[in-house]
């Protein structure tokens, strides 16, 4: 009888299911990972909560890493993170069938095997996003200094976006709000990044905006506006660029 | 190399603050400046931020990305990624394709290299930029403004210690040491070449010369060449122009063809070992009899479209000019974009077994990228490839099938033939930019100065 491992939408909770279907040795038609909330119940299954654990997601990723190399893992941790409730499931197909092959370092070439191809599309897709947000962040200054940018992305990107911008802005306290997972990252300046629930801290809650960030907001969009050429205007591949989805959380669209 | 000298005997005396005309002599407000200095920098094509990763030391602000980053797209569809601007508009030449030209009468405002610093790190730290890019009209004489531009991207790196992406206009003109001193400071350097021909440039831009043009490019050349060893052997040698330098030209001012056209780019990147080459599709700003007529057809997008597709066949899929384009054949098919049209000419080197062409003829397959390409030959090694597995690589069936095989089979039986093959990919919808889909028969014909209607009746 097949299992299905059932966990939570997180890093921690994916990769648990992986850690306790990989430690049941079940083969591939055997067993599959569904998220709490998205399962789809089939006849002569069986279904198991997974307990939860840091260490259990720890393990995971060091056997990814040591199975299936750094190209391989660098997808699995962006397909992770992707808007899809079948990536844990693809990501577990994907292990399975690396122990299929004698190299299974490769096994990110073996596109016809369609858990493979999965991974790799969620992975490409996340990997787009998170690099569009890298542009698309607007940070606000609120009074006190601090920046603060709001997102809305399909995919879980803030661990994408963190680290990018803890290089670029050591010296500023800055927080960018993920409205859609209803996570924070918080950077103080000079420390590291750190990543919390949006329970502890209330988004709709913030100081207000300083002046100075009024007239910036002003010098921007007479900044957007001037540098575009009108007998170029081309608003269809403005938008293929830049999806209107992006646009209520960037400053010059408001 | 101190420069503290050449900064304080700087004085900003001479930097016009004044706005002649409709503001009654009033200064400028920041809004003002901004954008007249925007607008009037918005006609050069380049707002690429890439060629160069750095990470920031962790005493200052901002960090580069090797793939470049966009911020926003403009109305017109473009990547807003640096700021673009001119230190001022005001100029002593008179090109005669340029709105800031010195008989125009338009509003004349320069920043200060403290307002240029501010207005950066500004953007830069709310994430609108991902740097800056300054360029200028010639105030005094080339190495007056040259000084300026230094003066300000001095600032910005040493005294804002600002680490994110800088492009950095190189004037024609202006000193070697000016030129080597702003290369350090900045990421990447571009000197616009303006138009295809010296011939031409002689026409429209009488106070700049070929010469002037390509002795800062051989420069900015020579000088990378010699920080790659520089930085072999210490390796914190500061850094020279990372990012590689690029040109613009503009395009269809002047009657060159697109063989000429792509020849030149083609020695640029040859010859002075460009990074970029850029094409401008000329914009009617200025009323003047050495300018093509006006007419209701505004800037020749699709022919500017044609050629970068091209410039990108020259530099990734080992295309040569003379392969695209002939004397006999100058000029890009209105209907097919370069590669496509190779490919249709050729025919005698297809079909093209994916299994087992090598990589270079892969890349010369239409509807196949590279990366499809990288990713086939990848593929192939753990398997044989069909059909399903390449539309899974992301290749484009519906136009590589002409041109394929897979374990000697084609995905439906077609014919070889140029025109069978034509007429098929045009009525399965082959992706038009939308210029041609908008037009009727008769404003294509408009395309007779660059050679496009004959082609046309022969695939309609
Ligand atoms: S040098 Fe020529 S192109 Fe440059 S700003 Fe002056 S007039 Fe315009």
């Amino acid at each position: 009888m097949k299992t299905v491992y059932v966990c939570s939408n997180t890093v921690t909770g994916i990769y648990s299911a992986i850690y306790d279907a990989w430690k049941a040795r079940k083969g591939e038609e055997e067993c599959s990972v569904a998220l709490r909330g998205a399962v789809e119940t089939e006849l002569f299954c069986e279904y198991v909560e997974v307990e939860e654990t840091v260490h259990k997601a720890q393990a995971v990723e060091a056997l990814i890493c040591r199975h299936l190399g750094r190209e391989a893992y660098w997808d699995i941790y962006h397909a992770v993170l992707a808007a899809d409730t079948g990536k844990g499931d693809a990501i577990l197909g994907a292990m399975l069938a690396a122990k299929t092959i004698p190299d299974s370092r490769r096994i990110m070439e073996h596109l016809s095997h369609p858990k493979v191809e999965k991974v790799f599309e969620l992975s490409r897709s996340v990997i787009g996003e998170a690099h569009f947000l890298k542009g698309a962040v607007r940070f606000r200054e609120l009074a006190g200094g601090v920046l603060y940018a709001r997102i809305s992305p399909k995919a879980q990107v803030l661990t994408c976006l963190a680290p990018h911008f803890a290089d670029r802005l050591p010296l500023e306290n800055w927080m960018i709000y993920d409205r859609v997972h209803r996570m924070f990252v918080i950077h103080e300046a000079k420390k590291r990044w750190i990543l919390v629930q949006d329970e502890f801290l209330d988004p709709e809650r913030l100081p207000d905006l300083t002046e100075e960030e009024k007239e910036y907001t002003k010098l921007w969009k007479g900044f957007v506006h001037a540098v575009s050429v009108e007998s170029r205007e081309n608003l269809k591949l403005q938008r293929q660029h830049l999806p209107l989805r992006f646009r209520p959380d960037m400053v010059e669209y408001m | 190399m101190s420069s503290s000298e050449s900064m304080t005997t700087y004085t900003y005396e001479g930097i016009p603050q004044y706005m002649p005309q409709g503001a009654g002599g009033l200064r400028p407000s920041m809004f003002q400046k901004l954008n007249i200095l925007a607008d009037a920098a918005k006609y050069d094509v380049a707002c690429t931020s890439s060629g160069t990763a750095r990470s920031n030391d962790g005493t200052g602000m901002g960090s580069c990305e090797r793939s470049g980053i966009c911020h926003s797209y403009s109305a017109d569809g473009r990547c807003i990624s640096l700021l673009k601007i001119l230190f001022t508009n005001e100029c002593i030449y008179d090109c005669k394709y340029c709105i800031n030209r010195r008989s125009n009468d338009v509003i004349r405002t320069s920043f200060t290299p403290d307002e240029v610093c501010t207005l950066t790190i500004e953007f830069y730290r709310r994430n609108y930029i991902e740097g800056l890019f300054l360029s200028s009209g010639i105030l005094r004489s080339p190495d007056y403004t040259m000084e300026l531009i230094y003066a300000a991207i001095y600032k910005l790196r040493k005294e804002y210690n600002f680490q994110g992406y800088i492009h950095v206009k190189a004037i024609p003109g202006a000193s070697k040491e000016l030129i080597q001193k702003v290369g350090f400071l900045a990421d990447r350097m571009s000197v616009n070449l303006e138009l295809p021909t010296a011939e031409s440039l002689k026409l429209l831009a009488p106070h700049k010369t070929r010469k002037n043009i390509l002795t800062p490019m051989r420069l900015v050349q020579n000088r990378m060449a010699e920080n790659k060893q520089e930085l072999a052997l210490y390796r914190n040698a500061p850094g020279f122009v990372p990012a590689g330098q690029s040109t613009q030209m503009i395009i269809g001012a002047t009657p060159e063809t697109d063989f000429q056209i792509m020849q030149v780019a083609q020695s640029l990147y040859q010859r002075f070992e460009l990074k970029r080459v850029f094409y401008s599709a000329f914009i009617h700003v200025n009323e003047d009899s050495l300018l093509p007529a006006r007419t209701d057809e505004g800037p020749p997008l699709l022919r500017e479209h044609r050629l970068y597709q091209a410039d990108w066949l020259l530099r990734y899929y080992h295309f040569r000019a003379e392969e695209l384009l002939s004397e006999e054949n100058p000029n890009f098919n209105v209907l097919f974009d370069p590669k496509c049209n190779w490919a249709l000419k050729h025919l005698g080197q297809f079909p093209v077994e994916i299994n087992r062409a090598d990589y270079k003829m892969l890349l010369r397959v239409p509807g196949l990228g590279y990366k499809s390409a990288v990713r086939i030959v990848k593929a192939r090694r753990v398997g044989t490839l069909d059909f399903s597995d390449l539309k899974k690589i992301g290749v484009v069936l519906k136009r590589a099938m002409y041109f394929i095989t897979c374990n000697g089979k084609m995905l439906y039986p077609t014919k070889l033939e140029e025109d069978y093959i034509a007429r098929n990919l045009l009525s399965a919808g082959e992706k038009l930019p939308g210029e041609v889909v908008n037009m009727g028969y008769h404003q294509l014909s408009l395309f007779d100065d660059v050679g496009f209607s004959g082609k046309m009746q022969q695939y309609m």
